[in-house]
């Protein structure tokens, strides 16, 4: 039986390599992460295997683990089929996410080591051909960087080309947020190639220019595209580009004044109705105890590969879910909550727990070119268990999501799933039911339990709080 | 008290000449160079030359500082090692 060999819908920027994935021969099987080298690129990615700088970068987990592959590996061969003189294996990532989906904290360290990656590989003869954000993923809550074909020879006089994209995909977004406290995740959405500096200059009036970077890194830069978009508009020729040699004093000056100026950014923690949810929650300490226990219970019986906890909070459950899975999905809609999350996580060396920013009623969708460049969440690894602790009357009243159509969207994850209905007499419910007209009457436990049995097979049930709440552990019909 | 808004006075002051220096200097390059390239996305070339300038002369700088004061110090370290001696 041959693998199934399938060509990554978001790499085909670069002409000199591309990425594919080996789908499993059989279930349960790992896939294989491999990309195809031109001659060139093979080339450089034999002298870039025996430069120091990138082998330690390498054993530091700065970038991801990569080999190449001999000629005589089945795989290989297939992809050398369409042309490729070369490839190279990955480890791949446990998954994939995209800067919409980080932290402003997760943002930083990201672009600080793409920073680090810079400025190493310019002190060794070496560059990075772009300084987009989509090369750096996430192990746990460590940053990686996984486009290992992105190393190019440097020569004295070239300048740094992945300027403006870093300052689009990192700078910027981190600028809005540090300065203007504006939340950069819808804007990074939208723009899934960077915010550029002729929008960004829109959100800098007045004495807010004056804040640290934003002259040199946003009103500079937009004035200058601008002037020269307003020179070449309609017919008017194009004008001789002359390249300007630029030093290595002027190249790495730039990187590390970048690098020291990230590092000053920062964004306060607000407190928020979630951000310290594992201290302002509304259960007593016994029964929270209950719940605990049950989600232990049924996350410890078999060793899993994926778990979600969606609505995470604080991650309480993402850690003890965690200790008998290898990776842990945690979602929340409340940036300061993950960043908060991240933020202890990453103190952790052997965390295997990635944080994530995204409103649940209105995850990742498909995007990019034709809808697939970048993956819907919910079509990048299927789950093995899913936990939605407390999160339904959300979906249900604030996001006015029937629980059908939620029950539904679970099930099509084919996932087992804990989850925790919070019934209508619940001081939360009760809230959120204050000064609405709409009442939500189908929402009770009884026309709950009825749905969810289309779904799903009732495998054990708890009540929590004294009947308020009842959780579930439910496994896909 | 009075202190605090000398210092921020001040602070204030310093900044307005470094920001008019920096507009000063980026007008300097800006026209000639700016009329050699055509596409916006060009005009990162001009901003990483006039940025790129202006951080070369701190590397630079940091460069020769870090120099002389591993030298001072490891003049003293030896001074102190013959001392003890």
């Amino acid at each position: 039986m041959k693998s199934k060999l399938v060509a990554n819908a978001g790499s085909f920027r670069d002409p000199a390599n591309q990425i594919y994935e080996i789908m499993p021969k059989v279930n349960g099987g790992k896939a294989r992460i491999l990309r195809g080298l031109s001659g060139d690129a093979l080339a450089i990615y034999q002298k870039l295997s025996d430069e120091i700088f990138f082998r330690e970068a390498l054993s530091a987990g700065h970038i991801v683990r990569t080999s190449l592959l001999p000629a005589d590996d089945e795989d290989a061969m297939s992809i050398m089929t369409d042309g490729w003189v070369g490839v190279l294996e990955h480890e791949p990532v446990p998954f994939v996410t995209y800067p919409y989906e980080w932290t402003f904290s997760m943002l930083k360290d990201a672009a600080l080591l793409q920073l680090h990656l810079i400025e190493t590989s310019l002190e060794n003869g070496w560059t990075l051909k772009d300084a987009t954000a989509y090369n750096i993923q996430w192990i746990g809550p460590r940053p990686v960087f996984i486009d290992v074909g992105s190393f190019a020879p440097w020569k004295e006089g070239d300048p740094w080309v992945g300027y403006r994209q870093f300052c689009s995909m990192f700078l910027t977004p981190l600028m809005l947020r540090a300065h203007l406290g504006i939340d950069h995740l819808p804007l990074l959405r939208s723009y899934i190639d960077g915010i550029p500096p002729t929008e960004a200059i829109k959100y800098f009036s007045g004495t807010k220019r004056l804040k640290r970077g934003v002259l040199s890194h946003i009103i500079f830069p937009a004035k200058v595209e601008n002037s020269i978009a307003k020179r070449e508009r309609d017919d008017a020729p194009a004008r001789q580009r002359t390249p300007r040699l630029q030093s290595k004093a002027m190249v790495v000056g730039l990187v590390q004044s970048l690098t020291r100026l990230v590092q000053k950014l920062s964004s306060e923690i607000e407190h928020t109705d979630w951000s310290q949810y594992d201290k302002t929650h509304s259960y007593q300490e016994a029964d929270f105890d209950v719940k605990k226990a049950f989600v232990l219970k049924h996350t410890s019986t078999i060793q899993r590969e994926y778990i979600w906890d969606i609505g995470c909070n604080t991650g309480t459950f993402s850690r003890i879910s965690g200790e008998n899975c290898s990776h842990v999905i945690s979602v929340d809609g409340d940036h300061n909550t993950v960043e908060q999350l991240y933020l202890v996580e990453k103190k952790n060396p052997d965390s295997n727990i990635l944080p994530l920013v995204m409103n649940l009623a209105n995850i990742s969708p498909g995007q990019g070119w034709a809808g697939f460049e970048r993956q819907a969440f919910d079509q990048r690894r299927r789950p093995d268990l899913v936990l939605c602790l407390a999160l339904i009357h959300h979906v249900r009243m604030s996001a006015n999501i029937p629980n059908l159509l939620f029950l539904k969207w679970l099930s099509s994850l084919q996932a087992e799933v804990i989850l925790e209905f919070v019934n209508r007499e619940d001081e939360m419910v009760v809230k959120l039911l204050t000064n609405k007209k709409e009442q939500y009457i189908d929402y009770n436990l009884e026309q709950f339990t009825a749905e969810a049995e289309r779904f799903f097979t009732i495998i054990d049930r708890e009540p929590l709080k004294g009947g308020k709440r009842e959780i579930f552990y439910l496994k896909p019909r | 008290m009075k202190m605090s808004t000398m210092n921020k006075r001040q602070s204030w002051k310093l900044k307005f000449i470094l920001i008019l220096q920096a507009c000063l200097i980026s007008n300097l390059f800006f026209p000639s160079i700016a009329f050699a390239y055509v596409d916006p996305g060009s005009g990162s070339v001009i901003v990483t030359t006039i940025l790129g300038l202006i951080a070369a002369v701190g590397y630079t700088f940091r460069k020769y500082f870090y120099k002389l004061k591993r030298m001072i110090r490891g003049k003293k370290a030896k001074e102190e090692q013959q001392d003890s001696e």
